[in-house]
């Protein structure tokens, strides 16, 4: 134990004497004479005298009265700042004094929190699940009530120059509130200073329990899952909040309201007196809490992911304090040549990026302060605050992150974060330099008046050669040489190579065989003429009715098409395709996690794909919520979605929400068969039209308020024709009974998907007026398939079906041309009919044909350019085009592809450079393990059709 | 038009179960694949062999079929597939192409073909004459046979039983967890070590295979041993099964140390990158990844559809295959279609047409019978209204050793018969 307390605590005053034999307390008020005093960022005095008086900051300045009972301390050498505080403090587990103490709520209770329907479904566990599942919506739990650190992390803390830390809990979604505290004691009353600082919520993949893939999960299982989950309990503390309120108007009249530990608990952050802070598991997340911070009206702060680098215009638009770590990966040396292989450009990238990332944020206006979160040990906290300043981070800008703006972002900036008479006495104390120069080294901390000497450095063990080193001044120093090259940003800026290539005012298509998909069919030797992004013209057009600053495009043999439309895509979708977990998850929304950062939206552009309808999965008969997005290359998640487009939402019938093949284990949950498929429907359709009425009930003759249903409340949105269902669907049994189902709601099907016995019953399809949108040819993957043909979409479509081919594929995204050639092939189904499979006819299916699927005047500029006849194998993609701005162009795709090779290899040279042997210390260890780390947005591409695996596939990992 | 066609084939079907007779297909575009594009031309077919090929034949002949304006191709070869092992992959019952076992050398494909297979003829109805169905497995699984796509058994359908010795190479990839990840994985060093020993289980079971062979005379039978000698005497194929980069070179660099055997490699996503040395090796690359997704974010988003050119240009000889795995006995009919992909990206059309019908056919030791519409070979044919390769062309007539082919399917069948469903009230 090399710290001693040398100084009077600053409760000395009011303590009583102590008895003989304890150690008497010293005086409490103390002079630092000499240092070089940093009173906050840019304010400096060379020589100054800092007086303490019971544990406040009694004077500063050049001359300060010394009174006569001070205790003098020379500080002459040393730089003095304002304590520093850590914004964002895990402690390890065994630093936690309750760690089970959120497994005592009783089960019901989590279950309402965290299921959308307000109850459990049999055979499906929530969060509530079993006795030993944790709830992981616990805003109840608080660490000023954990609070018991081990002494050796206070001491390594301080060790770095922190004077507070804001203790944070660190599992469950809604995880609990975070406690600020001194870093002097053990003792949560002598070292709390704020009980309350932050209501905590993560944003991310939820963690996957031991063993999970061959048995049950509890909901939330998924990203977009903890996103609904996040969003039904805030609407359920705004609901307690009113009905309480209504109770208490009218305490003799109605039911009295259930307690509630967990939505009273969440009162303060749902009514902004108490700021949120959101951890999220990418820079895409970051954008989503601010969506719902502004849905909810929170107060948020983010925690940085470390990715910001990826998308800095979301986190320029969050425009809110940022609490940024350093936890930066370490290269790792790899035992073969061929393992670097295993690296993707993107982990690289990252590698390379992240040390830049807090002086990008701060680049942005954005005010950040630094953690030692993520580092393990805290032990690399300032070697790394170096390197952050090297890529641009300023020393002013570096210490108000340490001290001015912890302490604002905690609510504390009148006791911490400045030296100035009246605020805290917390003090740190550098001796060899400021704290950021390379030499420095914290000789003292001093906490509410207490000082603390930082431990003595271990005798440095000179190495033998020293001097021999010494009589060669001019040798480089290897170490330094490394550092400059770790310094230096090699990869490329994330967006460099996305976006539009060309963005005129206006395109002329001179001559080309142009399939329109519209009323004009197939046109030889016509022109199109695409203004401000929409179709102009398509035909034979006056050379005069072309502005002169349109881009022509004048090659032979070439014939254009609309932009491809695939009417059932999984592929942009981060953190989860499935919310596998309950039979109903209306409530979750594949627009809360669109994945734009992903590399298949180029590869699918290249195919001629423009509009893409990104469906949940099929693992339960009422699945989440769909999105249609454009294919805007660069574009955030937010500006690819296609605005006015209908909303939608994914059903399914069949093997997949029966749970056929998922497993022994997967036997319980309602329905096991297709005679449990109708009563599901029904079941949870009927409950929307009685919640429906509930709240037009209560609308119009008032009462206790009517609790906010998201499941029930999407369901209702289908019953009043304003959501578009997109049913999984194979047998001709399920089919009917599906589509009678919901005629008996006075619902009608949007499309039935894959569809592949629909040419069973395709008189039945059209008369009820679903669309059918289909595989081209594929069948007998599982026993429900069996009977399906290639001629499907034809049969149907000449029965009066409008029928569309989708892709259900990352791989087949990206020749849905080639898809629809089959139906020429099999059924004999015209070619522009055919081509309108993938054009028209999935435009009209998700209600956007007033947009998109045919090149007709007034609707959007988006096409593809093909060598020949799009049919044809022969055939390649040139050009694909999106609003009238070209989104991909052949061999701007292979200069970009070379360029990352290019980067990608500099990348491997750097890193095999700075790569560090196998670690002897755990700090070195977590950074390195960082180095494989895979981001969000890179972790999954759906490659599965019928999206039934899903649930077995790696993306959490 | 389909109705005449297929009691056409049906004819043929019965007449040429009568003995001695001579077909001769006139006025077709003949792809003969081994000596060009003859436009157009006639093939006389005698008995099972085809007799003759010219621009014109004046040879008589029992029957005479007027192609004018079809496409003739020699009849397609899937030349590594899941198909006659696999009826519906999602049921584990129907499933016989994986055995357990990191050495099964013994095993043979062809014993657990299904000849009903509802699948065999929905493949063959689009030019698929034959196939070689690969036993699965972790390490040496076994031999591939390649048969017929007909016959009333599995001895009928089998050409060949034994093609080739299939190795799948072990996984190299790093095994690496994420940061937070509670399971802990075995350090690169310790994974590093056991790639080579995984390597090292296969070169003793190599090793020891030879060994065997020159045992004393008379010593107990061991059918796995036995089974090896063809192999390690350079007789039989040995198909190396590998995607990765590091795969293909640790399996190539344990080649080369044993140069008696006969490497074929399967799969091969990453054989692009070494197509030099494969070249020179003079190593066939039965290339399954055409609509592969690119492996790396870096790489140009046609890699994969390119990969067969780079290779051909190279001097590798490539066929094409449509891999193995969940969908491929179901998808095996659009074969043709990753040729035609690799033939937009790169790929002479001729060379992509050799991938799925010659090359396959000498990969599998049959180069001499199958693959070409040349005289004396085996008269597996098919009529298409246009090129193969384009997926609108549809196949019209079809011959497997001289024999018309009826071209229904399961999928026919079912078309016609809710085409036929009286409209509904």
């Amino acid at each position: 134990m090399l710290w001693a307390v040398l100084a009077a605590s600053p409760l000395a005053a009011a303590e009583p004497l102590r008895p003989p034999a304890s150690r008497p307390l010293p005086g409490s008020v103390h002079a630092l004479v000499g240092g070089r005093v940093v009173s906050q960022p840019g304010r400096v005095l060379e020589k100054g005298t800092i007086l303490l008086t019971d544990g406040r900051i009694a004077a500063v300045g050049p001359d300060a009265a010394i009174p006569p009972n001070a205790e003098i301390h020379d500080m002459t050498g040393t730089t003095i700042y304002a304590g520093f505080i850590d914004a964002h403090l895990s402690l390890s587990a065994k630093g936690s004094a309750h760690p089970a103490a959120t497994a005592e709520i009783d089960a019901p209770q989590q279950n309402r929190l965290t299921s959308g329907a307000g109850m459990g479904f049999p055979g499906a566990p929530s969060a509530a699940g079993g006795p030993s599942a944790h709830s992981v919506v616990t805003p109840e739990r608080r660490m000023s009530r954990e609070y018991a650190p081990e002494p050796k992390e206070l001491e390594s803390l301080r060790a770095e120059g922190f004077t507070a830390a804001n203790l944070v809990p660190d599992r469950g979604v809604i995880r609990g509130t975070s406690t600020l505290a001194s870093l002097s004691s053990s003792a949560a009353d002598a070292a709390i200073l704020r009980p309350d600082t932050f209501q905590h919520i993560a944003l991310d993949v939820p963690a996957p329990e031991e063993g999970s893939g061959s048995k049950p999960e509890a909901y939330p299982g998924s990203l977009m899952g903890v996103i609904a989950v996040i969003r039904q309990t805030f609407c359920d503390a705004q609901f307690q909040a009113a009905d309480t309120a209504h109770y208490v108007a009218h305490p003799n009249e109605r039911p009295r309201p259930a307690f509630n530990e967990s939505l009273e608990a969440l009162m303060p952050a749902a009514r902004q007196t108490l700021p949120v802070l959101f951890e999220p598991g990418g820079v895409l997340m970051v954008d989503r809490a601010m969506q719902l911070s502004r849905e909810f009206g929170l107060q948020p702060i983010i925690l940085a992911t470390g990715q910001e680098w990826r998308r800095l215009d979301l986190a320029r638009a969050a425009g809110v304090p940022f609490i940024v770590p350093v936890d930066f990966p370490e290269a790792v040396k790899l035992p073969e040549a061929d393992d670097w292989v295993a690296l993707s450009a993107d982990q690289l990238r990252a590698w390379d990026q992240a040390p830049s990332n807090p002086a990008l944020l701060r680049r942005e206006g954005l005010e950040i302060a630094l953690t030692t979160h993520g580092l393990g040990k805290p032990n690399r906290f300032r070697h790394n605050v170096r390197l952050a300043i090297a890529r641009g981070l300023s020393e002013s800008d570096a210490l108000a992150a340490l001290t001015t703006a912890p302490a604002k972002m905690c609510g504390l900036s009148d006791q911490l974060g400045r030296i100035e008479p009246g605020l805290l006495a917390h003090l740190t104390v550098v001796e060899n330099g400021g704290y950021f120069d390379p030499e420095a080294r914290v000789r003292e901390v001093w906490i509410d008046g207490q000082r603390f000497a930082s431990p003595l450095p271990a005798e440095e063990k000179k190495p033998a050669k020293k001097p021999a080193e010494a009589e060669k001044p001019d040798q480089p120093d290897p170490k330094k040489e490394l550092e400059a090259l770790r310094a230096q940003l090699t990869a490329a800026p994330a967006q460099q190579d996305r976006g539009p290539l060309l963005a005129p005012p206006a395109i002329f298509i001179k001559s080309a065989t142009v399939w329109t998909s519209g009323p004009q069919g197939r046109l030889d030797g016509a022109s199109v003429l695409i203004v401000d992004g929409k179709v102009r013209a398509v035909g034979a057009i006056d050379p005069v009715d072309v502005p002169t600053s349109a881009l022509v495009i004048d090659r032979p043999g070439i014939h254009v098409t609309p932009g491809l439309i695939d009417c059932h895509s999984h592929s942009m979708i981060i953190g989860g395709v499935n919310e596998g977990t309950l039979p109903s998850t209306a409530m979750v929304r594949i627009g809360d996690v669109v994945n734009s950062e992903v590399e298949t939206i180029h590869q699918q552009l290249a195919g001629g794909l423009t509009t893409a309808n990104l469906l949940h999965g099929s693992a339960n008969p009422i699945g989440g919520q769909s999105c249609v997005i454009k294919l805007r290359d660069g574009a955030s998640p937010e500006e690819l979605k296609l605005k006015g487009a209908p909303g939608g939402i994914k059903f399914a019938l069949g093997e997949n929400v029966k749970q056929s093949n998922w497993g022994d284990n997967f036997r319980s949950r309602f329905p096991q068969s297709r005679m449990g498929v109708p009563a599901f429907h029904t079941n949870r359709f009927t409950a929307a039209k009685q919640y429906a009425e509930a709240l037009a009930s209560q609308q119009r003759l008032g009462g206790p308020p009517v609790r906010r249903d998201l499941e029930l409340e999407t369901l209702a949105e289908i019953i009043r024709g304003e959501r578009l269902i997109h049913c999984h669907s194979y047998r001709q049994d399920e089919v009917l009974v599906f589509l009678r189902v919901m005629e008996s709601f006075g619902v009608r099907v949007a499309t039935l998907q894959h569809i592949l016995e629909g040419y069973k019953v395709a008189d039945e399809i059209a008369k009820h007026g679903a669309g059918a949108s289909s595989f081209s040819d594929w069948w007998a993957y599982k026993l429900e398939v069996f009977d399906a043909i290639p001629d499907a979409g034809s049969i149907m479509r000449e029965r009066g079906v409008l029928v569309s081919f989708n892709s259900d594929s990352s791989d087949h995204a990206r020749r849905l041309n080639f898809e629809a050639a089959k139906a020429v092939k099999y059924g004999a189904t015209p070619e522009a009919e055919a081509l309108k499979f993938v054009t028209l006819n999935p435009a009209k299916q998700l209600g956007i044909d007033q947009w998109v699927g045919s090149l007709e005047p007034g609707k959007d500029g988006d096409f593809a350019i093909w060598s020949g006849h799009p049919f044809d194998t022969r055939s390649v993609c040139q050009e694909t085009w999106i609003d009238g701005k070209q989104y991909f162009q052949i061999d701007a795709a292979q200069r970009r592809a070379a360029a990352r090779q290019k980067e990608r290899l500099a990348l491997v040279a750097k890193a095999k450079t700075l790569s560090g042997d196998a670690p002897a210390d755990p700090a070195t260890a977590k950074a390195q393990a960082k180095f494989f780390y895979r981001a969000l947005e890179d972790r999954q591409s759906h490659r599965c059709l019928d999206c039934c695996l899903d649930h077995q596939m790696p993306w959490k990992n | 038009m389909e109705k005449l066609s297929l009691s056409l084939a049906t004819l043929l079907a019965l007449t040429a179960a009568a003995a001695a007779d001579t077909l001769l297909l006139r006025g077709a575009t003949v792809h003969t694949v081994s000596h060009g594009i003859l436009a157009p031309g006639d093939v006389l077919i005698k008995d099972e062999r085809i007799a003759a090929v010219a621009a014109h034949l004046d040879q008589p002949a029992d029957r005479t079929l007027d192609l004018q304006g079809l496409h003739l191709f020699p009849g397609l070869i899937s030349a590594a597939t899941d198909l006659g092992l696999v009826e519906i992959s999602g049921i584990r019952a129907s499933l016989d192409d994986q055995e357990t076992g990191e050495f099964t050398p013994e095993i043979q494909s062809w014993t657990a073909v299904n000849p009903d297979s509802e699948l065999i003829p929905v493949t063959r109805a689009n030019g698929i004459t034959h196939f070689v169905p690969v036993p699965g497995g972790k390490l040496l699984a076994g031999t591939s046979g390649l048969l017929a796509a007909r016959g009333w058994t599995l001895e009928d359908m089998t050409l060949r039983r034994q093609t080739a010795m299939h190795l799948f190479w072990p996984d190299h990839s790093l095994n690496i967890p994420g940061p937070n990840a509670a399971e802990k994985t075995k350090s690169l060093e310790d994974q590093s070590r056991e790639r080579l020993e995984r390597v090292r289980t296969i070169e003793d079971f190599f090793r020891e295979a030879e060994a065997w062979q020159k045992r004393t005379p008379g010593s107990p039978t061991v059918p796995a041993w036995e089974a090896m000698g063809p192999v390690v005497r350079g007789e039989l194929p040995l198909m190396i099964h590998a995607q990765g980069l590091r795969e293909i070179r640790a399996a190539l660099q344990w080649s080369a140390l044993r140069p008696q055997l006969r490497v074929v490699l399967e799969g091969g996503r990453d054989a692009w990158i070494l197509a030099k040395e494969i070249a020179e090796r003079k190593i066939p690359v039965i290339y399954s990844e055409v609509f592969a997704l690119p492996a790396s974010s870096a790489d140009a988003y046609d890699v994969q559809f390119r990969a067969p050119a780079v290779l051909h240009q190279a001097g590798v000889v490539t066929a094409i295959s449509e891999g193995l795995g969940r969908f491929s006995a179901s998808s095996q009919r659009n074969l043709p279609y990753s040729a035609a992909q690799a033939a937009a990206f790169g790929l002479p059309p001729e060379a992509a047409l050799a991938a799925i019908t010659l090359i396959p056919a000498q990969i599998h030791g049959m180069g001499d019978t199958l693959g070409s519409i040349e005289p004396g070979k085996d008269a597996s044919l098919f009529a298409a209204t246009g090129d193969i390769l384009d997926i609108r062309s549809v196949v019209k007539h079809l011959w497997i050793s001289g024999v018309a082919q009826s071209l229904a399917t399961r999928h026919t069948r079912l078309a016609e018969r809710y085409r036929s469903r009286p409209q509904a009230k």
